[in-house]
């Protein structure tokens, strides 16, 4: 359990919030401005705040009321930047000791190289590594420092979309390894998706919603924002086999029989996917869809809700899948399909509306992750 | 060396380039803080400091020279002080040093004031965040990336020392072999009859000790800067 409470004002702009987070990994999203990075940067002590509480587990970090205000260096939290930050003039290795035993005990250094891949960088100089491999020494940096707490701001945002794929298995990793709690800002919510259990929606410098992503899909005040950021929703799957054509089928979660094709697929099959779709990419038809379609995938289901905000409908539905899936109509749509709970429907996609990301390998499942 | 050069010249160049170096020196810990401080400090006073710093750089050193007198001369503001610590700093060699040191200070601090700014202040908040405190940011983090700068501003320093007269002949004065420099002994062999070529030759002396500061220099930064490896694009 997290407690944060702060306040901090910077010029006209103010963010003041006071939550708990429950769950270990928390997303923090919302538009440009909202105060994410902020929110943060207080949090490690990088800028001055007005009041500030963080209670880690029971344990408090920072309590200003109390006068409980340690400065940066005290605070053992790990943060990971936008851009690596890792020093310029010390080899990769001489890097990743920096905040080493500084601060007690933590991971050791030969597990967290092994863990994140970078054994292969120790002697480099880091304007001698990529950007992925830059940022995954910089997690590598801050886990080494035997952090209460890891604070993502934006890890992946100067990356490319390839690069990304490849960092977040790690960041995956990092998450299911250690009892860590992990708070990760991001402009996409599909990263977020990908990562943390728990979003917390920031709009002009407050909490304007909290949750998991299907809870605030459903709530008409936070729809609203969310499509503005660029509402995604995520269906896990395993990649069950390619074909000729070159489509790859995955099998989503919680169906036995249903597979759905992709073509555009990362992953080799066997291997743990994550489906990304956007809500507006949906196309909802009564059954039966007899007519001949160039849509390949169609998920049965029935609806669970229609979430309506000032400029578009979400209808929510279960498709008997571990996840809900979302589909973006107009109000039209929602009057001709006559769209109430408990009806039946089709959601149809296109192939090609799939994002597929990869979140783990055929072998490697959550316990033997120890191992590789 | 010592048969083509007269003792008096040997003396000159051996006072220029002792008295420049032990002003760069002296002038280390005093440059890096004060560099230091107005680059990162927000402090209320710090645009007095700032002037008094540039002050011996719009000054003419005549007037540095007498200042300095009037503070640590015989009968100075601090010769109390200096009274108890046994140093005679008015027309002697810590003099020429002091005075060297004073007019050379604005030219350090400025350099070393560029070069603490050019560090990202992101890398020190990562290194606050890994758990180093101000000193360990600043020894291990600030001072080695800035230290071409650092340096690079010490040499200027010095090279300023070398052509150093107004504030040397004013407050050490002219004494052969303790505080007549090269610059000093050109304008006494200008001042005799007859005292061109001795002018020339210590012409020559200074060209070839500054030319000798700056290879010295360049070579040490570029040493500097490759193990350094400064990396401003990509960030």
């Amino acid at each position: 359990m997290i407690e944060v409470s702060c306040r901090v004002r910077r010029g006209d702009f103010l963010l003041e919030l006071d939550t708990r987070l429950a769950h270990r990994a928390t997303g923090i999203f919302g538009r440009s401005g909202a105060g994410k990075t902020s929110l943060l940067h207080a949090l490690a002590g990088l800028i001055p705040v007005d009041a500030l509480r963080l209670v880690i587990d029971g344990e408090a970090v920072v309590d200003t009321r109390t006068g409980l205000d340690s400065p940066p260096h005290r605070r053992r939290l790990g943060m990971v930047f936008q851009d690596h930050r890792l020093f310029p003039h010390l080899s990769i290795d001489a890097n990743l000791r920096f905040g080493m035993a500084q601060q007690g005990p933590g991971p050791g250094i030969d597990e967290v190289v092994e863990l994140l891949d970078i054994g292969n960088l120790l002697k480099r100089r880091p304007d001698q590594c990529s950007g992925g491999e830059g940022q995954r020494v910089a997690m590598g940096r801050a886990l080494l420092s035997a952090p209460r707490m890891l604070l993502l701001d934006e890890p992946l945002a100067s990356l490319d979309r390839g690069l990304k794929r490849q960092i977040l298995p790690y960041l995956r990793r990092i998450r299911d390894h250690y009892d860590l709690p992990i708070l990760m800002i991001s402009h996409d919510l599909a990263e977020l998706l990908a990562l943390t259990d728990e979003l917390l929606l920031l709009d002009r410098g407050a909490i304007a919603g909290q949750g998991p992503l299907p809870q605030l899909a459903t709530d008409s005040d936070t729809l609203e924002l969310l499509h503005d950021c660029g509402l995604v929703f995520a269906l896990p799957g395993r990649v069950a086999r390619r074909d000729p054509d070159g489509l790859a089928w995955i099998r989503p979660d919680g169906a036995s029989e249903r597979e759905l094709a992709c073509g555009d697929c990362p992953a080799e099959p066997g291997d743990r996917v994550e489906m990304v779709l956007r809500p507006e990419d949906l196309v909802l038809a009564r059954p039966p869809v007899e007519t001949p379609l160039s849509l390949t995938n169609r998920l049965p289901g029935r609806v669970v809700s229609v979430t309506r905000s000032s400029a578009r409908c979400l209808v929510t539905l279960d498709c008997g899948l571990s996840a809900p899936v979302l589909a973006e109509v107009t109000e039209r749509a929602v009057r001709d399909l006559s769209l109430t709970p408990s009806q039946p429907v089709v959601a149809l996609c296109k192939a090609q509306a799939m994002q597929v990301r990869r979140i783990g390998t055929s072998t490697e499942s959550s316990t033997d992750r120890r191992n590789r | 060396m010592t048969s083509l050069l007269s003792p008096a010249e040997w003396s000159a160049l051996w006072l220029s380039a002792t008295v420049a170096l032990w002003a760069s020196a002296v002038l280390v810990v005093p440059g890096i803080a004060l560099g230091w401080l107005l680059a990162r400090c927000q402090f209320p006073g710090k645009l007095l400091v700032d002037a008094l710093v540039h002050l011996p750089l719009v000054l003419t050193p005549v007037v540095v020279g007498y200042l300095l007198l009037l503070l640590v001369g015989r009968n100075g503001w601090l010769s109390p002080v200096l009274g108890d610590l046994g140093l005679r700093l008015a027309f002697s060699y810590p003099g020429a040093v002091l005075a060297a040191a004073v007019v050379a200070l604005p030219l350090v601090v400025r350099s070393v004031r560029t070069a603490i700014e050019l560090v990202d202040p992101g890398l020190e908040e990562a290194a606050a965040v890994l758990g180093a405190g101000p000193l360990r940011r600043f020894w291990k983090i600030t001072l080695p990336l800035a230290l071409p700068g650092i340096v690079a501003g010490l040499v200027l320093g010095y090279a300023r020392s070398l052509g150093e007269f107004g504030a040397t002949i004013t407050l050490a004065g002219n004494i052969a072999g303790q505080t007549r420099t090269l610059p000093i002994a050109i304008y006494t062999a200008i001042q005799v009859p007859g005292g061109e070529t001795e002018a020339l030759r210590l012409t020559g002396l200074s060209i070839l000790l500054s030319l000798i500061a700056l290879a010295t220099s360049e070579w040490l930064l570029r040493r500097l800067r490759d193990r350094v490896r400064h990396e401003r694009g990509g960030r």
